[in-house]
């Protein structure tokens, strides 16, 4: 077989990929849930506590110092592996969800009032639904939404049908977490030309993809720490400097001010005025090693991968009659939904587990996406770097296996 | 004493920040400027006469701190009184040298300089805010259109 590896004996730098699931490998095929972590970020983080470790920014003693260069250094690291302009375009925070809540709250102060239009589309995550769903209950926000075709694209076609001269922000999936469909750049020039500004959730693009801020111009971009193999508890909040520089900040505390009286406050400049308490700063730290770990395969070298591993897996599935495939988009990566017919997702999912194979059954955080589908569930297999074409066809087999085990013709 | 503390707080640095020259308030000015170290509290105010050939006639500060930023806002005031606002922003860009670690690229300051006592701060990544503090200040005092 045409196996090929990212890196030489890269499972071996995964410690927990070595899980015996009762007497079985383990195969893990939910990356695009979370990533599981490389011995070097494990043993960093572990090495900031026990030599480095104390809180950033507001002491002059030595370990404040070199938590504190750790920390900032985690930001450049974040900055040139996105590509941004700045450093002060990047804030942490604790994921993608609170990053995006960030946005929504502080854009709306600034930007929105009552009546105001965003648009976002039917497949995203909870997590870009919900605090948009936030202005609409309380403020008034009038929300679209854009439809997909049958292959599970958005249809820009009807995105421009939804702009209006109160549509101010367009706030969509960058990969979307259920189809694995890549959105196309078309987007971007859309909204750009109706002068709309754009939020991408940059969850599941932020792994499987090369992502560059000054190349794809979005004004926000957010991402979890764990899904790029790096600690969960660590998020990071993407945005035009100008444009965050304009947002009042979202949560009040220590470390985003310059000064406060009894009547008030003034606030830090970015990136700090978005970023109060104390910061996760070792998951920080741990993400910019992870960051540092991918870069050292190359992110063009993960996405041609992963590319070739997805459209794999699809061939494979396409030849057993009792699979249903929901990722149909010709322009995907390392998400496949499916359904064996007539057995529920669930069902699936525990026969696989035994088989030692880690598959997400369920919503996906996207229910109202699978009313559209018209299904309670799905099945999802994703990939990550550690993955191969091996464990595929042991899946595939699987899945014949789990569909005579139910009786299901 | 280490020889690190020695060399942060040499005696210079001491004379100044108990008492710092050039405290105060110019009158008249047509420049001042802020500054805030938020992390510590650091407060400087900052004030100037500069002429129409951009010679600072005179140059002032208020303000609150620790001994190294208040001897370095001391120190910056004695060394740009009667300059030119292009000297003082090449002298701007040797500070920050000194006291970033990077003296071996100095244009200007010598080691016979009284702002050479700073350099000292360079071992002490956390306290470069202190020492730039009022340099700062000044820069955006002069940039102000």
């Amino acid at each position: 077989m045409d196996q090929i590896e990212l890196k030489e004996n890269i499972q071996a730098d995964f410690p927990a990929l070595n899980k015996k699931i009762l007497k079985n490998d383990l195969i893990y095929f939910d990356t695009a849930a979370s990533a599981q972590k490389p011995s070097v970020v494990i043993n960093e983080l572990s090495d900031f506590y026990l030599n480095h470790y104390s809180n950033v920014s507001r002491g002059v003693h030595t370990l404040c110092v070199e938590a504190t260069f750790k920390y900032e250094d985690a930001r450049k690291k974040v900055q040139k592996f996105l590509n941004a302009y700045s450093e002060n375009e990047i804030i942490f925070t604790k994921n993608a969800t609170e990053s995006i809540n960030l946005i929504a709250q502080s854009y709306y102060q600034r930007y929105l009032k009552s009546g105001d239009e965003i648009i976002l589309s039917v497949m995203e995550h909870h997590s870009n639904l919900l605090p948009w769903y936030f202005l609409r209950d309380n403020y008034g926000i009038v929300l679209k939404f854009i439809n997909i075709d049958s292959d599970g694209n958005l249809n820009l076609d009807h995105f421009e049908t939804l702009i209006t001269k109160k549509t101010k922000l367009v706030a969509v999936t960058h990969l979307s977490n259920v189809f694995g469909t890549i959105t196309d750049k078309k987007l971007i020039e859309i909204s750009r030309a109706n002068d709309l500004h754009i939020l991408l959730d940059g969850c599941q693009s932020i792994s499987h993809i090369k992502v560059d801020m000054q190349e794809i111009d979005c004004d926000f971009y957010a991402f979890s720490g764990h899904k790029i193999y790096g600690p969960s508890g660590i998020g990071v909040l993407y945005g035009k400097e100008n444009l965050l520089d304009e947002l009042p900040p979202f949560l009040g505390g220590g470390g985003m001010i310059s000064e406060v009286t009894y009547d008030g406050a003034t606030y830090a400049a970015l990136p700090n005025k978005f970023e109060a308490g104390t910061p996760p700063l070792v998951e920080a730290h741990g993400l910019g090693v992870a960051l540092d770990y991918v870069e050292s395969i190359g992110m063009d070298k993960i996405e041609q991968y992963e590319k070739i591993l997805t459209e794999y897996a699809d061939q494979k599935m396409a030849d057993l009659d009792f699979v249903i495939n929901y990722s149909k988009s010709k322009n995907k990566t390392s998400i496949i939904s499916f359904n064996l017919n007539k057995i529920h997702a669930h069902e699936v999912a525990s026969f696989l587990d035994v088989e030692g194979i880690a598959v997400r059954a369920g919503h996906h955080c996207c229910q109202p996406l699978m009313k559209l589908l018209n299904v309670t569930a799905t099945s999802r297999i994703s990939f990550g770097i550690y993955n191969t074409k091996s464990e595929i066809d042991y899946f595939i087999d699987s899945l014949t296996k789990c569909k005579n085990f139910f009786g299901v013709k | 004493m280490s020889d690190l503390l020695k060399e942060l707080y040499q005696e210079i640095i001491l004379d100044h920040g108990n008492t710092p020259r050039n405290f105060g308030k110019c009158e008249p000015f047509n420049k001042s400027a802020d500054g805030h170290n938020p992390l510590c509290g650091d407060k400087v105010h900052l004030t100037l006469l500069v002429d129409d050939q951009n010679i600072i006639k005179d140059i002032k500060f208020t303000g609150e701190g620790c001994a190294i930023s208040i001897a370095s806002t001391s120190l910056m005031t004695q060394n740009l009184k009667g300059k030119s606002l292009e000297y003082a922003n090449n002298l701007f860009q040797d500070f920050s040298n000194l006291v970033t670690g990077s003296s071996d690229e100095l244009q200007i300051i010598t080691e016979e300089d009284s702002l050479y006592s700073l350099k000292g701060v360079g071992a002490f990544p956390m306290r470069v805010k202190c020492a730039t503090l009022s340099w700062h200040a000044f820069k955006s005092a002069i940039d102000e259109k």
